[in-house]
């Protein structure tokens, strides 16, 4: 029953792909949104994940996020405040990897 | 119906399992100065299975009131990286000397830099962490690491707990239905605009009050939103909620999406962060 949207922007001269994500990340659709993630990175240095429409995630989220910052040069768009801004400053992935708050 | 309590022998053939576990981390993360493998419960608080490198004083200050990012991981369910330890904003009662003071014997804490902490919950109540200590920054590549290893680490709980069958097929369906857990909670984050913490009581007091258990209630209250099954991913025996479950889930339901907020009969809905 968890949905997700992903959306991806491609990569342009300077500027890493952008993967927007809308609606819910939980372990059950967390498979999803590795792959939109991978498909988007596809071995490129950097990638941009654009986590404002998110209204939930959980763990496995922030799992993969981790996983991502590990091998790409990742930037995530947060909004100024909110369950998932807080999860990512709680976790620590704002300092191993760009966190960038919309104003 | 609480869980009956889950006291992990020490010293004996499981002590060893998570000793060889933690060693094959240590491979992995050869910078690690400490490694610690504890299982936390709301009311009994923190029992250590198993440490490498030096021991556990470290985890007793961070669960006894310093904070720190087991502390974290345990209240937040996530997965805690920090790049100096010592000197992080988000536990600022932590220092080496607050540590130090606590310690019974000591502990060479000095030369700790970076600092993770890796949740898993093993069974309804309980979470167990895999805590790491290096003597560099942490990063998004030790901290992955670190994460692999937490589904090995449950499964070495499995066993552990696992006393003749039912023990282990008590233990397989907690596995299965994570997902459904999970999804329940985030039904009763969205519908009471609560966090993790508070869902987690409402659905756990509403178990109790209906005498169903928290995992079977999951998934029916996940089938009665969705209208379907619910996900139990890798699962070869699926929990399927009986009548009294269903009836459970219904009334849960029903009082998450009439009641008034706060819901009188579920736990208050509490600031985000």
């Amino acid at each position: 029953m968890t949905q997700a949207r992903f959306s991806v922007t491609r990569p342009t001269a300077g500027h890493p792909a952008v993967v927007a994500v809308s609606g819910d990340i939980d372990l059950a659709n967390v498979d999803e949104f590795k792959d939109a993630m991978a498909k988007a990175c596809n071995g490129s240095a950097a990638l941009t994940v654009d986590l404002t429409g998110v209204s939930y995630c959980d763990s496995a989220a922030v799992r993969a996020l981790f996983a991502l910052a590990a091998t790409t040069e990742l930037s995530m768009i947060v909004r100024p405040s909110g369950h998932i801004t807080t999860l990512l400053a709680i976790s620590g992935l704002d300092r191993v990897a760009d966190v960038v708050r919309t104003e | 119906m609480p869980a009956p309590l889950f006291r992990p022998r020490q010293n004996d053939a499981h002590g060893e399992l998570f000793n060889r576990i933690l060693e094959r981390v240590h491979q992995d993360l050869p910078e690690a100065v400490a490694l610690a493998v504890s299982v936390h419960t709301k009311h009994d608080g923190m029992t250590v299975l198993a440490t490498r490198g030096i021991g556990s004083g470290y985890l007793d200050a961070q669960a006894g009131g310093l904070g720190g990012p087991l502390a974290v991981a345990v209240d937040h369910q996530v997965p805690v990286v920090s790049l100096d330890l010592w000197s992080d904003d988000r536990w600022p009662d932590l220092t080496l000397e607050a540590v130090q003071s606590r310690l019974a014997v000591h502990e060479d804490l000095a030369a700790v830099e970076g600092a993770m902490a890796v949740p898993g919950v093993w069974r309804a109540d309980e979470t167990v962490v895999l805590s790491c200590l290096l003597s560099v920054p942490a990063n998004a590549t030790t901290v992955t690491t670190l994460i692999g290893y937490e589904q090995l680490i449950t499964a070495a709980l499995v066993t552990s707990a696992a006393e003749g069958d039912t023990g282990i097929a008590d233990m397989l369906a907690v596995l299965q239905s994570r997902g459904a857990i999970e999804q329940a909670k985030g039904a009763i984050m969205g519908c009471l605009g609560c966090d993790a913490e508070s869902a987690w009581s409402t659905l756990r007091r509403a178990s109790h009050e209906s005498n169903v258990k928290l995992r079977v209630l999951a998934v029916a209250l996940v089938e009665h939103i969705g209208g379907a099954p619910a996900e139990q991913p890798g699962s070869s025996a699926p929990i399927q909620p009986d009548e009294r479950a269903q009836k459970a889930a219904r009334l849960l339901w029903a009082v998450l999406t009439h009641a008034p907020r706060p819901a009188t009969t579920a736990q208050p809905a509490t600031a985000e962060h």
